[in-house]
């Protein structure tokens, strides 16, 4: 069992839990002390990571909030005496927008909009866990058709935000070539996003009881433009596993232990790098195709490797999913105005397992939690980062695949 | 397989580029033809910093216009300003303009999101141009070419 939130209703504390495939909320007491990440989900608004050190020249290197290095509004509370990396400690505020604040009291399609501003790059992630809540609730059944265009949506997310974690680790080596032909890869994938959803981060696809997609999108061109970039892509990682320097510098890099990984609640491509084969797209439909990456190592090669293979398969599930769709009619999702009760709705997001839960009064949402994988990753990364030095800073955060502004909603 | 060399030279990536005119403030001639800007992240939702990692790719070439990405607000003409701010923000963007070199300029992109502190709230000096809505790659792109016309 895991612990992935914690919130309050009703003045009493709840854990939101997950148990392989089934999610659910339980009453906190009693269980406090089962899970050891109970303090930082509690505390991941204020602080994340490890605890200050202090020692004979031992400082506080504070990265961020407005460096080149750190593209987010975030600080990293790096302590160290001047080489090894003692400690880190992550301040998500900056980036606080108060979100779970600001949503309640929304109706449904306000609440969308909230959800969707979350984390922008994981737009769909975001939108389908919301609404996958309220037809949880609401006991609602989609189209086939309709899921297949949801897996569709997901997948090209994972695609363009792979590709960013592969494009940032190559551009930290300096591998210049390799950096200018994944960015080229990046802008097409954004390219093919307003094609396919008239937005290029997705925004607007998922909603409610469907998905609205662009009616006259040709998803046989679609289809030709993502394969050619699946072999493109496959040519440059083929390319760059024979560049040393840039090996060199993620090999061994920010190693993540398997049981380390598991206590922390991490989950998506960081989890299956240490060699946890856990995926819930596994048992969805229009996951025919679907095979699960693991790799051993846990470090920073090993999350890029998983990351790079599952870009080449998402690819191969998108292509099956659109040649599989039949229709786009009677898919533009269903009014829920009135909609009462409570549900847990989750996607596997491009970096791992993100979970809403909402309660609704009379389509006004009354109760909103949000858990989302860069907590954990954010977590993970200070663990895994602890006595390396400052120059390995990028290789190991990047390929983390996390982001403020999915940690600090 | 080609080494990385004439991998990368048998690619043309770059494309025309056709920029679309709108109305902007100028900053000064010396800047036509190289212009310097340090993006700032405010609190957006990652959109626009993911448009601006689209903005540095190849099909775009931002550097054959005389355009470049600094690290630090010390060399730059150009804030680029993404999102709307969170109250935590407003100290550090502030401090960030009082590094900037004169003569400096500022262009704000809200971006879609519909919460957070407008910029414009926030009393800003030399603003250039003023986005309330989201702006992709190639628009934030004709902004600058824009901002580097004006005579």
């Amino acid at each position: 069992m895991r612990l992935l939130g914690v919130f309050k209703e009703d003045n009493r504390e709840f854990f939101l839990l997950q148990d392989e495939g089934k999610f659910f909320k339980s009453d906190a007491q009693n269980l406090k002390d089962e899970f050891s990440n109970y303090d930082l989900i509690k505390n991941r608004d204020v602080s994340i990571g490890s605890e200050p050190v202090e020692g004979e020249g031992v400082f506080n290197f504070r990265y961020g909030p407005v460096t080149a290095g750190v593209k987010e509004a975030g600080v990293f509370n790096i302590y160290t005496y001047g080489e090894r990396i003692l400690s880190v400690n992550i301040d998500p505020s900056y980036k606080k927008r108060d979100i779970e604040r600001l949503i309640l009291k929304k109706n449904i399609d306000e609440g969308l909009k909230f959800a969707e501003s979350v984390c922008g790059n994981f737009s769909v992630s975001h939108s389908l866990a919301f609404c996958r809540a309220l037809e949880n609730c609401a006991k609602l059944d989609l189209p086939e058709d309709a899921v297949r265009l949801r897996v569709v949506a997901l997948e090209l997310e994972r695609l363009y935000n792979h590709t960013t974690v592969f494009l940032k680790l190559a551009r930290g080596a300096s591998q210049n070539v390799l950096t200018s032909h994944l960015s080229f890869v990046f802008e097409e994938l954004l390219r093919i996003n307003r094609d396919f959803g008239l937005s290029r981060f997705l925004k607007g696809v998922v909603v409610p009881g469907g998905v609205r997609v662009n009616e006259s999108a040709n998803f046989e061109d679609l289809s030709k433009r993502l394969l050619s970039l699946k072999d493109k892509f496959e040519e440059l990682y083929e390319h760059a596993l024979k560049s040393y320097n840039f090996i060199d510098r993620i090999h061994n890099t920010a190693p993540l232990d398997r049981e380390l990984a598991l206590k922390i609640g991490v989950t998506g491509p960081t989890l299956r790098a240490c060699g946890v084969k856990e995926d819930l797209r596994i048992k969805e439909k229009g996951y025919e195709k679907l095979s699960v990456v693991v790799e051993e190592d846990g470090d920073s090669l090993a999350r890029m490797e998983v990351r790079v293979k599952e870009f080449l398969n998402s690819t191969d599930v998108i292509v099956d999913n659109m040649a599989k769709v039949k229709s786009l009619d009677k898919l533009k999702g269903v009014d829920l105005k009135d909609l009462n009760g409570e549900g847990i709705g989750y996607s596997e997001s491009p970096s791992g397992l993100l979970v809403y839960y909402v309660k609704l009064n009379r389509g006004i949402l009354e109760n909103v939690y949000i858990s989302t994988p860069s907590v954990f990753g954010f977590k993970a990364f200070s663990e895994a980062f602890r006595g390396f030095i400052f120059t390995d800073f990028s290789f190991a955060f990047d390929s983390f695949g996390v982001h403020f502004s999915d940690c600090a909603r | 397989m080609k080494s990385w060399v004439f991998y990368g030279l048998s690619n043309r990536l770059t494309e025309r580029f056709k920029k679309k005119d709108g109305k902007v403030k100028g900053l000064s001639p010396v800047f036509r033809n190289s212009l310097h800007i340090f993006p700032i992240d405010v609190g957006n939702d990652n959109e626009l910093n993911f448009e601006i990692e689209a903005l540095q790719s190849a099909q775009y070439n931002i550097h054959r216009f005389g355009i470049f990405f600094t690290d630090s607000p010390r060399h730059a003409d150009i804030l680029l300003i993404l999102g709307r701010c969170t109250e935590k923000m407003v100290s550090p963007l502030k401090e960030t303009i009082n590094q900037l070199p004169s003569p400096y300029g500022i262009v704000v992109i809200e971006g879609s999101q519909p919460f957070g502190i407008k910029p414009k709230e926030l009393d800003l000096d030399n603003v250039l141009a003023y986005y309330e809505q989201y702006l992709s790659a190639d628009e934030v792109l004709s902004v600058l070419l824009n901002i580097m016309e004006v005579k």
